[in-house]
């Protein structure tokens, strides 16, 4: 495995790390693995896991990944204009692909997210078919009857939940926010510019698109009192129409920023499985003139 | 700025050098990181801190130590000692690149500790300026054991792992041989020796900061500032915020302005 900094554009130019595998373990020279920042941490990840995530890609599935800063985050200088924060995600990951595209001949692509990260790989994927597939970690998904079962029934029967409510109800009990829950002044502490959840229609008719194209998606719910059972993804979007290029895991055991080494171990090594399979079945789905030599690490 | 490896290519090394802008200053500054989640939530402040020196004339480095950001491999089996190397490896390749013969040091929390440490036997290094610095190795190491033992009954998953002693702390893990090493270490035996000017500069008051200050009072070049600013580098909240303390950024790049050029 080799590790360089790269940087994209010429302007105020986005800086990241592109990882490569052992030259004698590349399994596909024709697709890239991107990450895409998680919030305003920078590139390497909610605790490291975008570092993990890059070298189990190269050194277990043989794939080239780039990790790399938006403008205004990590070492990517601010760029002007008047496109928000998840417009310039989707240009940016372009520009990007662009690149690899121009340098390396890389064709294809699989972009991995956390949270804000998941969100802009699917819009990207929407807007740009060079893209074969989204790992999508805590992506978008909404309750379903059941989740809301699951969520509440415990809260019903709790007679403090009640006591909770009720002070509140009576004006006894004030709801923290902001800076009230971290004793951070607001001046002093940088939160994502985050864009609303989209209405469900809308993402309905997005994975609709992108399912009638048979991108591949991986989506990995971890523990978050929203997502509570493995078929929630399924169920909540029932109406369209998945085939085997969907897969959903559920580890509700983990916490949403991946604080424990061996969730980081089992997803970084699911996620290495998953790419390495995708790219293969891609290649293999190919005319035999296009295809590339694989190579199984 | 220039993103760059560097170093001894098995425990090859993440450096961002930011050139210096107006005034030729014949003194570099290199930045120490502090741990795990504070290293994550510092990155902007010290990036900030990084490209505002620049303009006031100094070339500035700022690195990842081994087996944190994107510098090579994990903790496994790294001690302090390893870091301390790797601040060497950081001062010579600074000193390359800027064509200067002396490097101060900047460390933030444990950071200050580890540049306190470095600059021990280092000849090279001109000024240790000890942002919110740990004083105590060992107290740190405690400090993060109750830490950990106090949320379990909240149901933090961060735990102290018996098998072979590696806390996990915040997300991020702390290995036996880094907390053997680092908890022999403290600023009230390693500072006083210091014969450059030393710098405290905090965000907020404590007794060990006092007791530190009251110690140093006597060395020559000793400066002291308290900018009053947030200071909780571990809070992790559930959207990924980061802090920016400001004040005590700006107090710093103050200290570097009124320096006399070497």
């Amino acid at each position: 495995m080799r590790e360089r900094v790269v940087t994209v554009g010429d302007q105020l130019p986005l800086v990241g790390v592109l990882c490569e595998p052992n030259s004698d373990q590349m399994s596909d020279s024709k697709t890239a693995v991107i990450l895409l920042n998680s919030g305003v941490i920078h590139r390497v990840g909610s605790c490291r896991l975008s570092v993990i995530v890059a070298r189990a890609l190269a050194e277990r599935a043989g794939m080239t990944s780039f990790r790399f800063d938006f403008s205004g985050i990590g070492d990517s200088e601010a760029r002007r204009g008047t496109l928000t924060a998840n417009q310039s995600a989707v240009d940016e990951v372009q520009e990007v692909m662009d690149y690899l595209e121009n340098w390396r001949q890389f064709d294809r692509f699989i972009l991995y997210g956390l949270c804000s990260g998941a969100f802009a790989a699917y819009r990207t994927a929407l807007a740009d078919r060079r893209v074969i597939g989204t790992v999508q970690l805590d992506g978008y998904c909404y309750t379903t009857w059941k989740s809301q079962m699951m969520h509440y029934s415990p809260r019903l029967l709790s007679l403090t939940r009640w006591g909770g409510f009720f002070l509140r109800k009576l004006g006894l009990r004030k709801v923290k926010k902001g800076a009230e829950v971290s004793g951070i002044d607001d001046q002093f502490f940088e939160v994502p510019d985050f864009a609303n959840y989209p209405p469900k229609e809308e993402v309905v008719k997005g994975l609709q698109m992108l399912n009638d194209r048979r991108l591949n998606m991986l989506y990995v719910f971890l523990g978050n009192e929203h997502y509570k059972y493995r078929k929630q993804f399924q169920e909540c979007f029932n109406s369209v129409a998945f085939g085997n290029n969907l897969h959903v895991i559920h580890r509700p055991q983990a916490s949403h920023i991946l604080s424990e080494p061996v969730d980081r171990e089992v997803i970084s090594q699911e996620i290495a499985t998953w790419v390495y399979q995708t790219a293969l079945s891609t290649n293999a789905a190919l005319p035999r003139t296009n295809r590339r030599h694989n190579h199984v690490p | 700025m220039e993103a760059f490896y560097f170093g001894p290519s098995e425990s090859y090394l993440f450096g961002v050098f930011h050139p210096r802008e107006g005034v030729n200053r014949n003194e570099a500054v290199l930045l120490c990181n502090p741990f795990g989640q504070e290293y994550l939530r510092a990155h902007k402040s010290i990036r900030r801190l990084a490209i505002n020196l620049a303009k006031l004339g100094y070339p500035v480095l700022r690195f990842d130590y081994r087996g944190t950001g994107d510098s090579a491999g994990d903790l496994s089996g790294v001690s302090a000692e390893h870091w301390v190397e790797d601040i060497g490896h950081a001062i010579q390749e600074l000193m390359d690149m800027a064509a200067v013969t002396r490097v101060a040091l900047i460390g933030l929390r444990l950071g200050a500790l580890l540049a306190a440490k470095a600059s021990q036997k280092d000849d090279r290094i001109s000024r240790l300026v000890m942002w919110d610095p740990i004083i105590s190795g060992a107290g740190y190491v405690d400090g993060i054991r109750s830490v950990i033992t106090g949320a379990e009954s909240s149901g933090s998953r961060s735990r102290l792992q018996t098998p072979d002693g590696t806390l996990h702390f915040n997300g991020f893990c702390l290995p036996p041989l880094f907390q053997e090493t680092i908890s022999s270490w403290g600023l009230d035996d390693i500072a006083p020796t210091k014969s450059v000017p030393i710098a405290q500069i905090v965000s907020h008051e404590s007794d060990t900061f006092a007791h530190l200050r009251t110690s140093l009072s006597d060395s020559p070049g000793f400066y002291y500032e308290l900018a009053p600013a947030p200071h909780d580098w571990n809070y992790v909240d559930h959207v990924g915020g980061i802090l920016w303390p400001k004040p005590v950024v700006d107090a710093i790049e103050r200290y570097f302005a009124q320096a006399p050029n070497l």
